[in-house]
């Protein structure tokens, strides 16, 4: 106890740090949960019954969309873990022409709305599709299933892995490589032996967070999944379209059960290492790899990718001028006229709800990150697991959950800002946390010790030092958040109210009844929004730590 | 250095509370008011009540999104009565009135088909209000009790694509058995009625054509290897008609007509002769919601002529219940085509036994 209490006394800040941290954790993730699973066991009369789950497990169409999001998932994954490695790994290691176009290519899947590149994909690979028919004359293209629905999930998701992994790749110390090479180890050597090994938190990391996005998608699914039905959808559908809310509250559990059980995975498998490699000594420039077949490969393999994502997204704006895709291609601005008389209040709520909720998920992630990393505490190992839980479950759970859990006093939101900015901060939190506790654990704590040494108390250490030297991973968190917020759609889609309406909501709606230009005029508007503040939050993190920015990782811009 | 990061989080924080504060300003400025209209014909003593009371109406609209802005301007034009609209599909409406059944957050639903209102009804989450202007409407419309009222109907037809049908040389569709034509094989393309209202709609029909459940399914049976995909949206399959996706697609006439005037003008519409079925989009009021006098005025006013022809003006072309109201000139003339006897409280209390029946047996 008095032990505690000197601890207490010490550090007055971290105890009520994790308290606020753990209460906000109760508060937006496991109470509205809780709800969920209350509600499975919930039937449409009143009764509780076992029902929704033995309509899930009693085999047909419920049971096989769980193994078909897990396939789905797991390929997905895969490919965009490999995509997002190669292209960070070129980017800190191989000098190659435009790697400035290349890093915007890398990162433009991820302020992409939901639908742009499933509708893309139609437009391109269907059975009328550009490349399909027009190009190589395809009769019978089918861009509906599991392939497309690979196809597209990669290119959406494997930008976050990229985020997770550029941060990491950039920061790990030459030094070690150099003392590979050094010893006699070539570059192939000290590929396999220094620099993979030491990125495997990310990588691990980064197949997680797709893993878990590929799970919890809905856009996607919905627009050409076709017959491959998919978990995420299939609790849309029972919650509204067959009534049953029970079922889709059983599936949604079961789904949650499956991620946990690959976060436990996971965890026990990278965890217990150390990749500590930012050590505080000075180090020095890396050397980049400038010739050979090394290099001419990856930039190819680059270069594949950036046509094929320019060629998803060009179609997008200039969608958005077509009078009607494949029928009438002639010029119009009706879309815009539209868009501008109608779609004016989504875009200005959608933009303000937003920046209100970067900045809260953008320090909330680091702060998390940062407890979870450098700090010892009861039940940090829960807490850790509960920040996840967010992004494991589809976001139309969470809508659902959001309701039942704030429809009535004490905590009466629906209908506010606050719910949706709460949804907001909540769906973006897991992915900021991962790269900061990404970043942190390759940053030697000896350096913060020693700030502790010279009598910097945890805030100013936090503030002074680790702030800073996960600069990167900070701008990766807000620029998450913002886009993730930006673009939410399945979690927010029952939270949206008179007085807030989303643009995602008005895109949805579009797409449903098939307006293919004003959907796409909408996503141009919001590309182009996003765009713009990405360059402004980048130009303010910088400018934020411009002055203080010290030479522990090399260079890092 | 020293507290520059922590001053500057400020300073930015700041200007986001700032910079959002301006916006909810903007935002709420700008719903003038304008009881100056008032040129409808019917004009029930509920709307004059109602007009005194100053409260604020809250909608959730199941129409597309242009239409569901005009109706609530077009309603405090002519009521005077202060709205505000959601919207919603109609799936997603009625999850959130059940979620939000302590505390309901809107007074009225205005728009979806039929059968998610008797859903509602089941389990109680509307309430009942026989507008005197439901007195005029088609008893097959409405609800007897007044749970809901019909404000428009839609038939479900068949859309092919013209250049298909020439190239495979063959007629648009003319009975449900037509679409069993081998030429046909993976050409259709119908919502999955586990999804889509407009396709369980579809199927119960085609239960009712075929005189009993047996043959009925036999028939989805036959028809399942033609299908190329279950969409999840009722609508998407006249889009992918329209693109030649698909050769054939069901779905509800007023769709296939709104297709065609967006410029898909290789869509042809078809009925099935040996009998279709239709849907009844619906009104209602919510169980326990605020400002119910307002929201019956509401339902008074969508009832009317002004509120039923608005829709031909914003692409929506279903008939109309009121038979005063001018229908859209495109739309169906319902008395030519063999409709079924659709019961609405039937095809709802059977809903999830068929559709599940529907998923063991024929989508397997």
């Amino acid at each position: 106890m008095s032990a505690m209490f000197k601890r207490f006394k010490r550090e007055p800040l971290l105890p009520i740090l994790i308290v606020l941290v753990s209460l906000c954790l109760i508060v937006f993730i496991v109470f509205p949960l809780f709800q969920i699973f209350k509600a499975s066991f919930i039937m449409n009369d009143g009764q509780i019954g076992m029902d929704g789950y033995k309509r899930v497990l009693s085999g047909g169409g419920l049971s096989r969309s769980l193994t078909n999001s897990l396939v789905l998932a797991t390929i997905s994954a895969t490919l965009s873990t490999i995509i997002a490695y190669m292209f960070a790994y070129t980017f800190a290691y191989v000098k190659i022409p435009f790697k400035k176009l290349f890093n915007a290519i890398a990162i433009l899947p991820v302020i992409s709305p939901p639908f742009v590149i499933a509708l893309s994909a139609m437009l391109l690979l269907g059975k009328q599709g550009l490349i399909t028919k027009h190009l190589f004359g395809f009769e019978n293209a089918n861009i509906y299933g599991l392939h497309g629905l690979v196809l597209v999930q990669t290119l959406s998701f494997f930008p976050i892995a990229f985020l997770t992994l550029s941060g990491l790749l950039r920061s790990i110390s030459p030094s070690l490589e150099e003392a590979s090479q050094n010893m006699g180890a070539g570059k192939w050597k000290t590929f396999i032996s220094v620099t993979l090994p030491l990125s495997v938190p990310g990588i691990a990391n980064a197949f997680l967070l797709v893993f878990v996005q590929s799970l919890a998608d809905f856009g996607n699914p919905m627009t050409i999944g076709g017959n491959y039905s998919t978990v995420a959808r299939e609790i849309y559908l029972q919650a509204v379209g067959s009534y049953n809310m029970q079922a889709g509250a059983a599936l949604a559990m079961l789904l949650l059960t499956i991620t946990i059980i690959v976060y436990i995975l996971q965890n026990f498998w990278v965890g217990k290492k150390s990749y500590v490699t930012v050590t505080g000594k000075p180090t020095g420039q890396r050397r980049m790899i400038e010739s050979g077949a090394v290099k001419n490969l990856l930039f190819a393999a680059c270069m594949i990718i950036t046509v094929v994502v320019i060629a998803f997204y060009a179609l997008v704006p200039v969608g958005s001028f077509i009078k009607l895709w494949g029928i009438n291609n002639s010029f119009t601005l009706d879309h815009y006229k539209y868009v501008f008389n109608l779609g004016q209040k989504a875009v200005f709520d959608t933009l303000k709800l937003a920046v209100v909720a970067t900045p809260i998920a953008g320090l909330l992630g680091m702060i998390f990150a940062y407890l979870i990393v450098r700090t010892k505490f009861r039940g940090k190992k829960t807490l850790e697991a509960v920040s996840m839980l967010s992004i494991a479950v589809p976001g139309t759970v969470i809508g659902i959950g959001y309701i039942l859990a704030f429809n009535k006093a004490p905590l009466a939101l629906t209908g506010t800002g606050i719910i949706i900015v709460a949804a907001f901060v909540v769906r973006a939190l897991p992915v900021g946390i991962r790269s900061g506790v990404t970043a942190l654990q390759q940053i030697d704590p000896s350096i913060e010790e020693a700030a502790t040494n010279l009598g910097a108390g945890r805030a100013k250490v936090f503030s002074s030092i680790v702030l800073p030297l996960i600069k990167s991973a900070f701008f990766n968190g807000l620029v998450n958040s913002f886009v993730k917020s930006m673009t939410a759609m399945s979690a927010v889609i029952f939270l949206i109210s008179a007085k807030y309406n989303l643009i995602t909501a008005s895109i949805m709606a579009q797409v449903e009844n098939g307006r293919i230009g004003v959907a796409s005029a909408y996503c141009t508007l919001l590309i182009i929004i996003m765009a713009f503040a990405l360059v402004l939050l980048n130009t303010l993190v910088k400018w934020l730590s411009g002055t203080n920015r010290r030479t522990y990782y090399g260079k890092d811009s | 250095m020293k507290k520059s990061w922590i001053g500057k989080m400020a300073t930015i924080a700041l200007t986001a509370t700032l910079f959002a504060g301006c916006g909810s300003n903007a935002g709420t400025s700008n719903e003038g008011t304008g009881s100056t209209g008032g040129n409808s014909t019917d004009k029930p003593a509920a709307t004059e009540q109602a007009k005194k009371n100053n409260g604020k109406l809250t909608v959730y609209i199941g129409f597309q999104e242009d239409h569901a802005m005009k109706a609530i301007e077009l309603f405090t034009k002519e009521t005077g009565i202060q709205a505000e609209m959601i919207r919603m599909s109609a799936g997603e409406i009625l999850a959130k009135v059940r979620a939000e059944k302590d505390n309901p957050q809107a007074s009225v639903w205005y728009g979806g088909p039929a059968d998610t209102f008797v859903q509602a009804v089941e389990e109680d989450l509307l309430e009942p209000y026989v507008s005197p202007i439901a007195a005029k409407i088609d008893a097959k419309y409405k609800d007897p009790n007044g749970y809901w009222t019909g404000v428009y109907v839609g038939a479900v037809g068949i859309a092919s694509n013209k250049e298909f049908l020439e190239k495979n040389n063959l007629e648009a569709p003319k009975t449900w058995n037509d679409l069993l034509n081998p030429k046909l094989k993976g050409e259709i393309v119908m919502a999955s009625p586990a999804s889509s209202g407009t396709a369980y709609t579809a199927i119960y029909s085609i239960l009712k054509v075929f005189g009993d459940e047996e043959k009925g399914f036999d028939y989805l049976k036959q028809l399942h290897p033609q299908v190329q995909q279950y969409t999840t949206s009722g609508s998407a399959p006249g889009r992918m008609v329209g693109l030649g996706e698909a050769g054939i697609g069901i779905l509800f006439a007023h769709d296939i007509i709104k297709y065609q005037e967006e410029g898909y003008d290789n869509l042809v519409l078809t009925f099935p002769e040996d009998g279709t079925g239709y849907e009844t989009g619906s009104i209602g009021i919510i169980k326990n919601s605020k400002n119910q006098d307002l929201a019956q005025a509401f339902i008074d006013w969508a009832l009317g002529t002004s509120a039923q022809e608005l829709g031909k003006t914003v692409g929506s072309f279903q008939n109309v219940t009121n038979p005063e109201a001018v229908g859209p000139e495109q739309a169906v003339d319902m008395s030519q085509i063999n409709l079924i006897d659709y019961d609405v409280a039937d095809a709802g209390s059977q809903r999830q036994r068929i559709i599940d029946k529907w998923n063991a047996e024929v989508n397997k």
